[in-house]
């Protein structure tokens, strides 16, 4: 217990409370008994799994944004009139009357007076700056509304409303809004900024979020036990096993326990499949056709989808062939992507392949319709 | 209901790969064409409805609350809708379900979806690159449908062409092959065996929206209304055992209290058009069939004998459906939208002649979220 205890931190490690931010991956799950107690009952918390959602999206930037993160490539700030005022960040839409605004842009700034303003004394990694910073709402020069960015300044003591700031440029810049940042009037530079060449349309912009899920204690044996090489899945109504359990049963809408876990062989039958051509997208590891099938296990009442097949020619293959689960040796099986999604439900990266048993095909109208 | 609702406007924006506008631009231009339509302006709206599918899909969280500027919501009730690829008709179904309620006597909804900011594949995989995508899911389904229906394996061609050449009688549609042959499909590269690639829905930025009203919104609207004369949405888990995909409960179930609450005991005859969600060529017999607008084992009959073309007797897709344009978030309100312009006689180069009656329907997850309305020119209108 104790060990399993220091290997995977609680759910909010230490880490995350000092506001150090997401840097510190927790480590993934592997086969280790330990992770259950000697009752063998899982704590929930000692089954945390880390997972990182990261894509770089993009924005489509319009007539109004386009031209403003342009000039500021280029090192000018724009604000857009709307009425008798200048608003800067400009927007597309009168907020005040919803018209569309002309993309009337004037040029504001580099000066500009801080309204109010919050010290960042420990900065994320997605911060403008690793070092303490301030976000303030800066009035610029010319402008009738405030901005929300970031001044660097030699510390808290530094900052106050009404002190003047000017805008800085960062060596490299892309078209977007972090080319830009403030300083102290007094603690300000001269620039020369070449500008860059063509419209900026469209921005990128990585987005990231790291999360742990600890796993629900039904969720966590189903998860041990694809570790410990078993299927394990919940009686519910019916006489019918689901696998994955969802910790109830959604038909007689009622609870399970641990007393409602069955071990599901690790034979059964295919039901369906699809043989994939990868079609390429930013991610995609696969370069060959390959077959995902729909697996019933002897016993239960849903199958396991989308189950890689590499191992059987893709014309041997067919609906009602007995299959095999071959699990991979213990120290290789990885449950890193089971969570508690009963909906894309995942086995892990446990078995090494579906191996043919040799017994005679399942005649198809005695196949379940259930998938 | 305290009140009957009606759509009185319809806007739509061009749909393709990449608009070069930004979100807040697009949405605003589907609203805008429908105030149009309905000569209104947003002073006369009282609450705005929306819809789109997962946040992950463009990394926009809570874009509801970013769009108002953009369609003048601010100080007005914003409602978002969220049910995977069903939402837009999900949406659309709310928004009508505000005017019937009597709370309010006009409602806006927009459904959108700006697919070039993300990746769809990796957003429906949960953010887990390398998944198999929605063709991996619903061909092992589809297989079984041909297996148990005895379905031959045209049948798929034959919908997907049918498709892309209603796509090109639509101005507003991203994919348009007025040529297509049933032999071009089968000769496309197989993407998801039995699935050839252009059976397969493209990916797509648009928005879609309707101004729904009341009785007297309706009397005073320069154009005819389309009155909405039933909806119904149903769910049911997108796993369980004994679950059936191919034929889901909550699809037969939807259609049973839709067909009931309109008076539609003889679908196929009393219905004259229908969108139907069909993002994959074979889910147009197989919600034929799952929405039991005819017996197992006919729906292939009917693509075969030509019934579902327009001209057929039962029409399916003639916009060109989701096969030709899928701006994710908005294609199950436009599967709503098209019943309505069909019935309002809107309907252009792909208008059924006559159409009185028109069913719209949209499904999203695994097949476990339906949304449906049936629409008339007529409001109230009787079936023999």
């Amino acid at each position: 217990m104790l060990a399993a205890k220091h290997a995977y931190p609680r759910r909010w490690p230490e880490s995350t409370k000092r506001g150090t931010g997401p840097d510190k991956i927790l480590p993934p799950p592997v086969a280790d008994s330990s992770l259950l107690s000697q009752q063998g009952v899982v704590i929930m918390a000692e089954f945390p799994i880390s997972f990182t959602l990261e894509y770089p999206y993009t924005r489509t930037l319009g007539p109004v944004i386009g031209p403003f993160l342009t000039a500021l490539r280029d090192g000018r700030i724009l604000g857009i009139r709307c009425g008798d005022r200048v608003l800067c960040p400009p927007m597309e839409f009168d907020p005040d009357t919803g018209e569309t605004l002309r993309p009337d842009l004037v040029e504001v700034g580099p000066s500009g007076t801080v309204e109010n303003w919050t010290w960042v004394a420990e900065p994320s990694r997605k911060h403008p700056f690793q070092e303490p910073f301030a976000f303030a709402q800066v009035k610029l020069d010319g402008a009738d509304t405030t901005m929300t960015h970031a001044v660097k300044a030699v510390g808290q003591a530094a900052m106050s409303t009404g002190m003047r700031v000017r805008a800085q440029f960062r060596e490299e810049r892309t078209g977007s809004i972090g080319d830009v940042y403030f300083v102290p009037e007094d603690d300000a530079r001269d620039q020369s900024i070449a500008p860059g060449e063509g419209e900026v349309e469209i921005s990128t912009h990585l987005i990231s979020l790291t999360y742990d899920d600890t796993l629900y204690p039904h969720a966590a044996r189903y998860a041990q036990g694809l570790l410990d090489g078993k299927f394990i899945g919940q009686r519910i109504s019916g006489d019918k096993i689901a696998i994955p359990g969802k910790g109830y049963d959604a038909l007689a809408r009622v609870m399970l326990t641990e007393a409602d876990d069955v071990e599901l062989a690790t034979t059964g039958t295919v039901l369906s499949y699809t043989v994939l051509t990868p079609v390429k997208y930013r991610g995609q590891t696969e370069t060959e056709p390959y077959l995902s099938a729909t697996i019933i296990l002897d016993g239960a009442g849903q199958s396991l989808t989308q189950q890689d097949i590499r191992n059987i020619p893709l014309d041997e293959f067919r609906v009602g062939m007995r299959l095999r689960a071959i699990f991979k040796p213990a120290a290789e099986r990885r449950v890193d992507d089971v969570d508690n999604d009963w909906m894309y439900p995942s086995i892990g990266d446990v078995v090494e392949r579906w191996e043919p048993t040799g017994e005679p095909d399942v005649a198809l109208d005695e196949l379940p319709e259930s998938m | 209901m305290a009140e009957r609702s009606a759509v009185v406007g319809i806007g739509q924006t061009k749909y393709d790969r990449c608009l070069p506008v930004s979100m807040d631009g697009l949405v605003r231009q589907a609203a805008l064409r429908a105030l149009e339509d309905a000569d209104l302006t947003f002073a006369d709206i009282d609450a705005i409805v929306i819809g789109k599918a997962p946040d992950a899909l463009e990394g926009v969280i809570m874009p509801e609350l970013s769009l108002c500027d953009a369609l003048c919501a601010v100080g007005k009730p914003i409602h978002r809708v969220h049910t995977a690829g069903s939402v837009g008709g999900s949406t659309a179904i709310s928004a009508s379900t505000l005017i019937e309620s009597g709370m309010y006597n006009t409602v806006l909804t927009v459904a959108y979806e700006k697919q070039s900011d993300g990746n769809f594949m990796w957003a429906l995989s949960g953010g887990r690159s390398g998944g198999a995508g929605a063709g991996g899911s619903f061909a092992p389904w589809i297989r079984n449908y041909m297996r148990r229906s005895g379905a031959p394996e045209h049948i798929g061609w034959k919908v997907a062409a049918k498709d892309r050449r209603n796509g090109a009688k639509n101005p507003y549609a991203h994919v348009s092959q007025a040529d297509i042959t049933i032999e071009a499909v089968k000769e496309s590269p197989m993407i998801w065996d039995p699935i050839h690639f252009l059976e397969v829905c493209p990916s797509s930025d648009g928005a879609a929206a309707m101004v729904i009203t009341n009785a007297a919104g309706a009397k005073r609207a320069p154009r005819p209304p389309a009155w909405v004369i039933a909806h119904a949405k149903r769910t049911e888990f997108g796993v369980f055992p004994g679950r059936d995909p191919v034929k889901p409960v909550a699809g037969m179930e939807c259609a049973r209290a839709l067909f009931k609450k309109a008076g539609i005991t003889d679908p196929r005859r009393q219905i004259d058009c229908a969108e139907l969600y069909v993002p994959f060529s074979w889910f147009e017999p197989m919600w034929l069939e799952g929405h039991l607008i005819c017996p197992e084992g006919e729906g292939w009959r009917m693509v075969d004998s030509g019934a579902t073309e327009i001209g057929g007797d039962f029409p399916v897709n003639m916009s060109g459906g989701v096969l030709c344009s899928n701006p994710i978030g908005a294609s199950g309100m436009l599967r709503l939208l098209e019943p309505a312009n069909q019935v309002r006689g809107t309907a252009g180069d792909y208008q059924v002649e006559g159409a009185r009656v028109a069913l719209g329907q949209a499904y999203g997850g695994p097949s476990n979220y339906f949304a449906m309305w049936i629409v008339s020119s007529e409001p109230n209108p009787t079936f023999e």
